[in-house]
């Protein structure tokens, strides 16, 4: 009698590479047909012809169009190899659909069509199938092409008035008020991407996604917490006056939840390919991302630093993976307890240097540095 | 699933390996045509510094020496007794009591059995004539060798490895007393007073009750675990009584890790003068027609037991492993003959499980009991970065096999970590 001699007769754990994608493709389709229907209620800016429901099927085109060029590419490539069995059932098709609505869902309301199918075409095959497809790319296949539209097309993605951008305006001398918070909440606002703004949804999302294992708490969770700790302490420097919190509140609340924080926490961070794979390097990571976006918010010329710094985590995923060798509880003290006072550090040194106290400083010893 | 109790102790033929995984080197002492008896010596094997003895299990003749394949799926020189079912017991050498008079050749009552306190070198000889050396070999079990070193003795009161338990309750509730005997026995051979058993949370009432009941003023330590949650608990358990990283061979942190068979095995010999004989063997699986618990002499072929079990199914591909499903081993073949050191034998059906490509989640990374990273060492291993392996600390992996267990994209982690272990030695 001859036997095989492979694996153990056993079902190894209930948990499987496909069921997480199939959890995140579900996740996706529930944050896009809510982004239809919440675009279907948000005013219009003024100046332009078309009304709610025109914007509510542009952003149902924008979807399909960029789940459909997704998986024409991947379609093509498998072809051009010679093997499309991969195809065979509806299971090749999910992860080629949840990268193009990803991409879809990353742009405004104002993206041409081709911008979101050369950002599609760029981010699939530049980000993902150059390297070898998913498992092996090293930079986040979005946020490749996510990138590449807003460098190379940012005049046809001008979006003007979302809340990150009048907080920005008050940094440099503007006027702040907030005014409706329960839109804020719902996301019945115009906002840098179409899927970021229902902050209601997307914290259902979070939950979920934690309890399924699809998103790792120790990347998610500590980069929400980096910004709020971050966010708070910025906010105490610059805006705290005796007696009343409200304008550090109002600062810190809405670096929480507008712009692309909630959505980054999702649906990029903690994306399992492109990031570190130890606990101390996920929380590394976690921390490096969350402080390289509040400097570009606070200092940089862009609006949203998210982009930027997932890309930028992600390049030095093999460094960091690198430094940590063992994984035991000594090292995962030392890794946080350093970590802490490196952001208490940086909110400091961040909420300083928007002051201005520092420029004051180098000036009294001599120097013009800032 | 487990249905019956059986015993199967008069095999026709039996072949006893005469070397193993250590002991390569193996010097017989019977020559064809021999007539030798229960508990005999018939061969020595030599691991280097110690020579064990092999015993017959049968009483009968040798038939002649046969090249098989032994449980680890080595090709080996085994050696054939024909069982004439006599069961005719050899006078074993032992510390007799003065004046004690030399019993009847009756396989229970033929030597003098050893009553309460003695000695550590009574026990480690006797332990070392009788032949009871390995019970237990999978993932981090130790054989029964005790030194000047040996501070802790941990006995697994669940049959088989995590997380896959087929725990043989019965045993614990019909020899409690045997079995605490035996620990304390086991203790007294490594001159230590840490005795530590771990059971099950979801152990049956009754098992743990004859358990505590027989160790309760022994100064015997319980440790709970809880197995419904996969975790390596047995590594923790003794990582806190050694207080520092374990090694591969828990006989260098002087720990005796063992199960409660090798207990019971203890207490036989001293107590009642049993070489090692026979064992318990669970087969299960549902390549088999039946399931069942075996008290099996040892040497007995496999195939007979599949015999007396009516056969395989008829089914495609099958799959035979030998003892836990983490750490266990699988053959090719069943021409193997059951050891001391088997405890399960699962044969069922093959089911082909697709391998999905590494999406470095880290969940092997956050199990690993000794805080080692499987999914960097593997990744090293790809790209044959030597340095990188000796950084990463390869050498603390003590193959315990979950690492292959969580991994969502069903990838043997542990396969990968293997090689890495063996090319940097």
């Amino acid at each position: 009698m001859k036997f095989k001699t492979k694996k153990p007769p056993i079902v190894m754990n209930s948990q499987s590479t496909f069921k997480r994608l199939y959890t995140l493709h579900f996740s996706l389709l529930f944050i896009s047909i809510a982004a239809i229907i919440i675009k279907a209620y948000t005013i219009v800016p003024e100046g332009v012809i078309y009304n709610e429901l025109d914007q509510s099927f542009k952003v149902f085109l924008m979807l399909i169009t960029g789940a459909f060029v997704s998986v024409i590419i991947e379609l093509f490539y498998s072809l051009s190899e010679g093997n499309t069995s991969k195809f065979n059932s509806y299971k090749g098709f999910v992860e080629p659909i949840n990268t193009g609505l990803l991409i879809a869902l990353l742009l405004p309301t104002v993206t041409p069509i081709y911008v979101l199918i050369l950002a599609v075409v760029v981010g699939v095959y530049a980000g993902k199938i150059v390297f070898g497809g998913y498992g092996y790319y090293i930079f986040n296949p979005v946020l490749v092409g996510v990138i590449f539209a807003n460098l190379s097309f940012s005049s046809q993605l001008v979006v003007t008035g979302t809340p990150l951008m009048m907080l920005k305006e008050a940094l440099h001398g503007g006027t702040f008020t907030l005014t409706n918070m329960t839109e804020l909440f719902v996301g019945n606002y115009e906002a840098l991407a179409i899927g970021s703004t229902s902050v209601i949804l997307l914290t259902f999302v979070f939950v979920y996604l934690c309890i399924a294992r699809v998103i790792d708490l120790r990347i998610s969770g500590i980069f929400l917490l980096t910004v709020l700790v971050m966010s708070f302490g910025i906010g105490y420097i610059n805006f705290y006056v005796p007696g009343n919190f409200s304008g550090v509140f109002g600062y810190t609340l809405i670096n929480m939840i507008s712009g692309l924080t909630l959505f980054a926490a999702v649906f990029l961070i903690s994306e399992p390919v492109s990031s570190p794979t130890s606990r101390e390097t996920k929380m590394i990571y976690a921390v490096v991302v969350a402080v390289l976006m509040m400097l570009v918010r606070i200092l940089g010329a862009e609006t949203e630093g998210i982009v930027f710094a997932v890309l930028f985590g992600n390049m030095i995923t093999p460094f960091i993976n690198r430094t940590v060798k063992r994984s035991n509880s000594k090292t995962l003290l030392k890794t946080s307890i350093s970590l802490v006072i490196i952001v208490l550090f940086l909110s400091v040194f961040f909420g300083f240097i928007l002051q201005g106290s520092l420029s004051d400083i180098f000036a009294s010893i001599g120097g013009a540095l800032l | 699933m487990i249905t019956e109790y059986r015993t199967f102790l008069n095999p026709k033929k039996v072949y006893l390996p005469l070397t193993d995984v250590d002991s390569k080197i193996a010097k017989v002492l019977v020559e064809k045509e021999d007539r030798v008896l229960v508990g005999q010596i018939i061969a020595y094997k030599y691991n280097g510094q110690i020579k064990t003895p092999i015993l017959s299990t049968v009483s009968g003749t040798v038939v002649g020496f046969a090249d098989k394949i032994d449980r680890y799926s080595k090709n080996v020189d085994h050696i054939i007794i024909e069982n004439d079912m006599l069961n005719e017991t050899t006078e074993l050498k032992n510390y007799r009591k003065l004046g004690a008079k030399s019993q009847p050749r009756n396989f229970v009552h033929n030597v003098t059995t050893y009553e309460g306190i003695i000695s550590t070198a009574q026990v480690r000889n006797k332990l070392r004539d009788l032949g009871i050396d390995k019970v237990a070999v999978d993932g981090l079990y130790t054989p029964l060798k005790f030194s000047a070193t040996t501070k802790h003795i941990v006995i697994n009161a669940i049959f088989t490895n995590e997380p896959f338990i087929s725990t043989d309750y019965e045993t614990i509730i019909h020899h409690a007393e045997a079995i605490a005997d035996g620990i304390c026995l086991l203790g007294i051979a490594a001159s230590t007073e840490s005795l530590t058993v771990i059971v099950d949370k979801f152990m049956p009432a009754e098992a743990l009750e004859e358990l505590g009941k027989a160790i309760v003023d022994k100064n015997i330590d319980l440790v709970t675990i809880d197995v419904k949650r996969v975790k390596a608990w047995d590594y923790k358990v003794i990582k806190k009584l050694v207080k520092k990283d374990l090694s591969f061979n828990l006989l260098d942190d002087g720990v005796v890790y063992t199960t409660i068979n090798a207990a019971l095995m203890t207490h036989n010999a001293i107590r009642k003068g049993l070489p090692v004989t026979s064992r318990q063997v669970a087969i299960t699986g549902d390549g088999l027609n039946i399931n069942a618990v075996y008290d099996v002499r040892i040497g007995t072929p496999f195939t007979d037991l599949v015999n007396d079990l009516e056969g395989y199914h008829e089914v495609e591909n099958m799959n035979l492993h030998i003892g836990s499903f983490l750490s266990g081993i699988q053959l090719d073949s069943d021409d193997f003959s059951i050891t001391q050191t088997i405890d399960t034998i699962n044969v069922s059906e093959y089911r082909e499980v697709e391998e999905d490509v590494c999406i470095k989640c880290g969940d092997c990374n956050d199990i690993c009991p000794a805080g080692i990273l499987p999914q960097n060492i593997m990744d090293a291993e790809l790209r044959n970065v030597n340095l990188r392996i000796v950084d990463l600390d390869t050498h603390l992996c003590v193959e315990c096999g979950l690492c292959t267990y969580v991994c969502p994209s069903k990838i043997n982690v542990l396969e990968w970590v293997r090689r890495a272990k063996r090319r940097v030695g």
